[in-house]
């Protein structure tokens, strides 16, 4: 039973498939044809023959969004039909070498035959093949699909008749014959009556099609393979079995013919020959006129399911919340529902605290309370970024839900279910604590709107309702707008919906899926041998991608658009953890990150002036304009007021700042960056930690009454990261303003820098988290509990701010942001120290960790880490993955893998490649962006792989050499496993 | 109409368990109804009757075997709620008695056990849940205590962390159990007014949030099973508490408690 689904792409064969063979009309296929492009579908058409043939029959002239191809001539070619007819794509011509080698074997197979008293002959000489027939009698000169069966008996006939058992021995023959001829690669087929050698068969058209695909999103399962020779015949594979290609591995596939010897395993067999054939077109003409919900590829590598329990719903979406960097959407069911928390939220608008702006819920729908809808299974589909929602039994409610990434004030769900189950209801609901909540109705447009002082969103949707038989579908297209400072605008809202309207929902889904397939080409991640956390990597990735913008600029708070955590506010997390992964994935959209600190250094530039300082000083928490909105105070587990520290204390996020904007620099190429505002955000910062800075007697410099990143020691002195970074930014900042000729400073920034303590025992060989940490109680995790734990919690505030347990990686992160700036040969002693007193008691921990330690060549421990940080929303380790995603986490994951079990430095215009896997990874490889460019790298434990477009230098052992594109592979000397060994 | 059954011995423990009877009764909008129960049909009821009277309660007395007539008075249809004294005798932490013991681990149905030197407050205005975080603990908890509250009575949540429970990352500590709280308490009992976290031990801090936060009356659900790990729980605040508890019975479980899972 073929699934009623609706599918994207159709890949089928033409004679005795579309059509019951070549001389038969062809106009009903022609109109299904072109009424299929035009709802979108894109069709590969597989033959043996030429396009000649083909075209002449069908005579299609196609004028939809959805494209027709034919492959013709068994694999080699490709030609794209248009209104204009078709146009070449790609042909496979043979060489002279290759062409002398077809003829000879063609020949030689002949004679061969001939020699046992089985008479054949070459009957054609066709591009990159040679065609041999088995039964040149007159009665069988041109036999009908429909009669396989006995023209199969009357060739084994004859095949006997000449002591040759089967048509597999004559295909094994030829294969022999074809590699002595000097084929290195033949592709033998047969229709029975015939063996063709050639140099490509239908295979290649399969994978071409599939690649094609691909690169639009479209994958396995949104594919229908129709053909009518799968099955074998007299031993020898159908050809119509060379389309299963692994790329197109969960295709739905479906055969029409006759298959006297049945169909393989995984084929549908419809018989019906083309008549069915067009019944399934026209059935999918149907689905799609009828809006009924498409499917998703259920691709376990790419498919995430959420929690189905109600006490995990507030989990589940968080999880499946969608975003595209300027809005996002959670997760939530259509229905409303007890405990829920629906979220809509837009970068950058925020309410009169200083929070983001809950906007207008659109997910809502009225389902009946007749239905056990929480059975209903719900996915995430990274590969497309949609949210779909399949009932478990029949008769429930099926959905499909994006927020586009190509029209970026596009959103969208279709729903069905069975009539009576499934109304569309009041699009729009006021969101919790909603603030001036309006409705609108024009005609069939619904209008919400919220709004304070400090701006607005308004929402424009259209609902189209069907019913198809017992089936109703609800269709909703909704447009967002928004206003800083200001309501946002109805009529804009209005015009954002009606752009959408011209392309609906199918012509968004397409395109929303093709910009998702772009995406991950420059963002994919493979670990071969641990498909959980392939799996959760790529579900970090999709979702620092559902974060980012190209627009103008982006503040990307903690837990991003997925939640109401922290009001959105935007933390160092942005700068250390976020940024680094998106400079690699989305360069844009780094840069954006980084206009948005630009665009705030005249408020950090006062903020400093008020502390009698110079230069900028970034606010621990920042929203709207810039200024500190970390609070003061919390309410504590007593109800009385609690003090918060980290907004006066933790100012190395300064530092921070002007180092994410030298990452992007040095990473993605932008050499402008530096000498426009970008620069201004790395010399400000410097001029803050000049004026900062404390100079003793012994002319030492100290930053006093600091907060480092392990917050469990609230306020010291000497802090190690921080004045480790405050050196950096000195220097930095120095050679940036030596090239605009301000010497004199920059020679004072640089004598600052080296005069500042930088916490480094000589005679421990560490370097001491900050004054006194080495005079604490030295206790162990391993003395308290298995780590990740909140041991402040367990242990108590004091108790543990008086013992050298620290919350995460603290002078650590040093050897992972600035490694050139502490000793060489310090990170292993650092690590042993400092690892086993770390509670991983922050979510930004474990990453961190794992980055460090796979880069101490610790690969098993660094893959617990590794684990722990990618699973950590997955699992709601922490107990609040309910207010949203930590996104700091997901950019550690991808740091983790780049920068860590990878081992990749920007150095200097070149890429250092140092990769340690665990030893259950085969393999690890990366899609990303460097200095402009994609790169794709694959490294095992022997060697690395890497593919480019442009000449790339790396530095791999210990040498540097040269990456010449399409790719090339260097050995790794010493080996992973050597390294581990050592 | 359901009642309030209030069982009085023949001690001083008598007047607290009228006493919280009444406040149960007034809570549950429900009348109160005495009993004593006497192996010996010759021994005085004086001081229950004269306590029954004296705040104007129907007293009943019961001859037979002590413990089956207690539940059978409790097991009748129109009892909604079981009083008793933890034990007889006064004085500091003391095991709770063999006949109470014996009551509450088999009464399918909302025992409160009073404590001897108790002096019940005018009403029962804040009540304590404290809860592990799974299922099997706030099920009970959801399905039976709404049904016996007015309006106005408050529900303060504990939770008190254990190895099992403790929480493994707070990135802003009090944000973050704040926002814990608020998931706690949607997933195991929304209609409370706030969640109070506490590291362990359990009992010593069910002692310590009553005090902190004026708790008049304490609920914890339980599997009755006296062998396992929360039965001792259970035992060690029935032993220590101050205060009245109301013990809701859940379904039987095969859960270990040791492996609950956090929030």
């Amino acid at each position: 039973m073929v699934p009623d689904e609706t599918f994207e792409a159709l890949v089928f064969d033409w004679d005795g498939t579309a059509v019951p063979d070549r001389e038969s009309d062809a106009s009903g296929v022609r109109e299904r044809v072109e009424a299929l492009s035009r709802a979108g579908v894109h069709m590969f058409i597989v033959t043996g023959t030429h396009v000649g043939n083909v075209d002449d029959q069908l005579g299609a002239r196609p004028k939809g969004r959805g494209r027709l191809f034919l492959c013709c001539n068994r694999g080699s070619e490709v030609f794209e039909v248009t209104a204009d007819g078709p146009t070449l794509v790609s042909r496979r011509t043979a060489t002279s070498e290759e062409d002398a080698a077809l003829s000879r074997a063609a020949t030689s197979t002949v004679d061969r035959l001939k020699a046992i008293g089985l008479e054949a002959n070459v009957v054609s000489e066709r591009l990159n093949r040679r065609k041999i027939d088995l039964i040149p009698l007159p009665k069988w000169a041109n036999p009908k699909k429909a009669d396989i069966a006995i023209l199969a008996e009357a060739v084994k006939s004859r095949l006997t008749s000449a002591g040759v058992a089967s048509l597999a021995e004559v295909v094994n023959l030829a294969s022999d014959i074809s590699r002595a001829a000097g084929l290195a690669d033949p592709r033998i087929t047969s229709d029975v009556k015939h063996i063709e050698i050639g140099l490509t068969d239908k295979s290649d058209s399969a994978r071409m099609a599939a690649g094609w695909l691909g690169q639009r999103g479209i994958t396995g399962g949104l594919v229908l393979v129709g053909g009518d020779e799968f099955g074998p015949i007299g031993g020898v594979a159908g050809s119509d079995s060379l389309m299963m290609v692994d790329a197109l591995k969960r295709a739905v596939v479906v055969s029409v013919g006759v298959e006297p010897e049945g169909v393989p395993e995984g084929v549908m067999h419809q018989k019906g020959g083309s008549a069915r054939f067009l019944e399934l077109l026209d059935s999918q003409l149907a689905r799609r006129a009828a809006h009924r919900v498409p499917r998703i590829d259920l691709d376990p590598a790419w498919v995430v399911p959420l929690p189905t329990t109600y006490r995990r719903d507030r989990v589940a979406e968080t999880l499946g919340a969608l975003g595209n960097g300027l809005v996002g959407t959670r997760g939530s069911r259509e229905e409303d529902g007890q405990g829920t928390s629906p979220l809509f939220l837009v970068n950058g608008i925020y309410d009169d605290h200083d929070d983001l702006l809950a906007g207008p819920i659109w997910i809502g729908l009225e389902l009946s309370t007749a239905h056990h809808w929480e059975s209903d299974r719900r996915l995430i589909d990274l590969r497309t970024g949609t949210l779909m929602r399949i009932a478990k039994q029949g008769g429930g409610l099926r959905s499909m839900r994006f927020v586009s990434a190509a029209s970026p004030h596009a959103m969208a769900l279709r729903a069905e279910a069975p009539g009576t189950l499934l109304g569309a209801g009041e699009p729009f609901q006021p969101p919790q604590d909603a603030q001036n909540f309006e409705r609108e109705h024009r005609g069939e447009v619904h209008l919400a709107r919220v709004g304070t002082s400090n701006g607005g969103i308004a929402l424009a949707a259209h609902d189209d309702a069907r019913t198809h038989g017992d089936t109703r579908t609800i269709e909703r297209l909704t447009a967002w707008v928004s206003a800083s400072a200001s309501s946002a605008s109805f009529d804009e809202a209005c015009d954002r919906l009606a752009e959408m309207n011209t392309l609906g929902f199918d012509g968004l889904l397409a395109d929303h899926r093709e910009r998702w397939a772009q995406r991950w080409a420059d963002a994919e991640v493979v670990i071969e041998g641990d498909p959980e956390s392939e799996l959760a990597a790529r579900f970090a990735v999709f979702h620092l991608l559902c974060a980012a913008t190209d627009a103008d600029e982006s503040a990307i708070g903690a837990r991003g658009l997925t939640g109401d955590a922290y009001g959105g506010h935007v933390f160092w997390d942005a700068d250390v953890f976020i940024l680094p992964a998106l400079t690699a994935i989305r360069p844009r959209a780094a840069r954006a990150m980084l206009e948005y600190r630009i665009r705030r250094l005249p408020a950090a530039r006062a903020a400093a002036r008020s502390l009698g300082l110079r230069g900028a000083r970034f606010p621990w928490e920042s929203a709207a304009d810039g200024s500190d909105v970390t609070p003061r105070t919390v309410r504590g587990p007593s109800g009385q007021p609690v003090a918060i520290a980290t907004g006066a204390h933790e100012q190395h996020i300064v530092a921070d700042v002007a180092w994410a904007a030298d990452h992007y620099a040095a990473w993605s190429g932008d050499v402008g960056f530096l000498t426009g505002a970008g620069g201004d955000l790395v010399i400000d910062t410097a001029r803050f930690w000049a004026s900062r800075i404390r100079t003793d007697a012994n002319r030492k410099g100290h930053i006093y009454g600091v907060m480092g990143p392990d917050e469990y020691h609230e306020v010291v002195d000497d802090n190690a990261y921080t004045n480790v970074m405050a050196r950096w930014n000195l220097r930095r900042g120095a050679e940036l303003l030596a090239r605009t000729k301000d010497n004199a400073e920059a020679s004072g920034w640089r004598a600052l820098a080296e005069g500042l303590v930088d916490g480094w025992n000589p005679e421990r060989g560490l370097y001491e988290q900050f004054a006194g940490y080495f005079d604490l109680e030295p206790l162990l995790m391993s003395e308290v509990v298995s780590p990740p734990a909140a041991v402040d919690v367990l242990l108590g505030h004091d108790r543990v701010a008086g013992s050298q347990l620290i919350k995460q990686a603290d002078m650590m992160m040093l050897h992972h942001l600035v490694p050139d700036e502490v000793r060489p040969g310090s990170l292993a002693p650092g690590l042993a120290f400092y690892e086993p007193r770390t509670a991983h008691g922050s979510s930004l921990s474990p990453a961190i960790s794992a980055s460090l330690l796979a880069r101490a060549g610790q690969a098993e421990r660094a893959l617990e880490l590794f684990r722990m940080a990618a699973r950590l929303d997955l699992d709601d380790l922490t107990g609040t993955t309910a207010g949203g995603l930590h996104l700091a986490t997901m950019g550690g994951v991808w740091q983790a893998l780049a920068f860590g079990f990878l081992g990749l430095r920007a150095r200097g215009g070149s890429l250092a490649v140092r990769p340690c896997l665990p030893e259950a990874w085969r393999a690890l490889g990366l899609r990303f962006r460097f200095e402009g460019h994609p790169v794709a790298i694959r490294a095992d434990h022997d060697r690395v792989t890497i593919a480019c477009v442009a000449p790339l230098r790396v530095q791999i052992s210990d040498r540097t050499q040269l990456c010449e594109p399409p790719n090339t592979t260097f050995a790794l000397v010493p080996s992973v496993k050597e390294r581990r060994e050592r | 109409m359901s009642i309030v059954v209030a069982v009085l011995d023949s001690s001083a423990a008598a007047r607290p368990v009228l006493e919280v009877a009444q406040r149960i009764g007034e809570m549950t909008e429900s009348p109160v109804e005495a009993v004593h129960v006497r192996s010996d049909p010759l021994k005085s009821v004086e001081t229950p009757e004269s306590l029954a009277a004296r705040n104007e309660v129907p007293f009943q007395v019961l001859d037979g075997t002590v413990e089956p007539e207690i539940l059978r008075t409790m097991d009748r249809a129109d009892v909604l709620v079981g009083v008793i004294g933890a034990r007889a005798t006064t004085g500091g932490r003391r095991p709770v008695g063999r006949t109470t013991l014996h009551v509450i681990a088999r009464m399918n149905k909302p025992v409160v056990v009073v404590p001897p030197d108790l002096i019940a407050p005018g009403s029962f205005r804040r009540l304590l849940v404290p809860l592990e975080g799974t299922e099997e603990s706030s099920q009970p908890v959801l399905d039976r205590l709404g049904p016996l509250l007015r309006s106005d009575v408050e529900v303060v949540v504990l939770h008190v962390f254990t190895d099992v429970t403790q929480p493994a990352m707070l990135d802003r500590p009090l944000r973050d159990l704040q926002m814990m709280g608020r998931e706690f308490l949607t997933r195991h009992y929304p209609h409370a007014a706030g969640i109070e976290f506490r590291p362990g031990p359990v009992a010593m801090r069910v002692a310590e949030v009553s005090q902190e936060q004026s708790i008049d009356l304490i609920v914890l659900s339980w599997s009755q099973d006296i062998s396992a790990e929360r039965a001792r729980v259970v035992r060690e605040v029935l032993s220590a508490s101050a205060l009245p508890v109301l013990l809701l019975p859940a379904p039987p479980s095969n859960v270990d408690v040791t492996k609950a899972a956090s929030v």
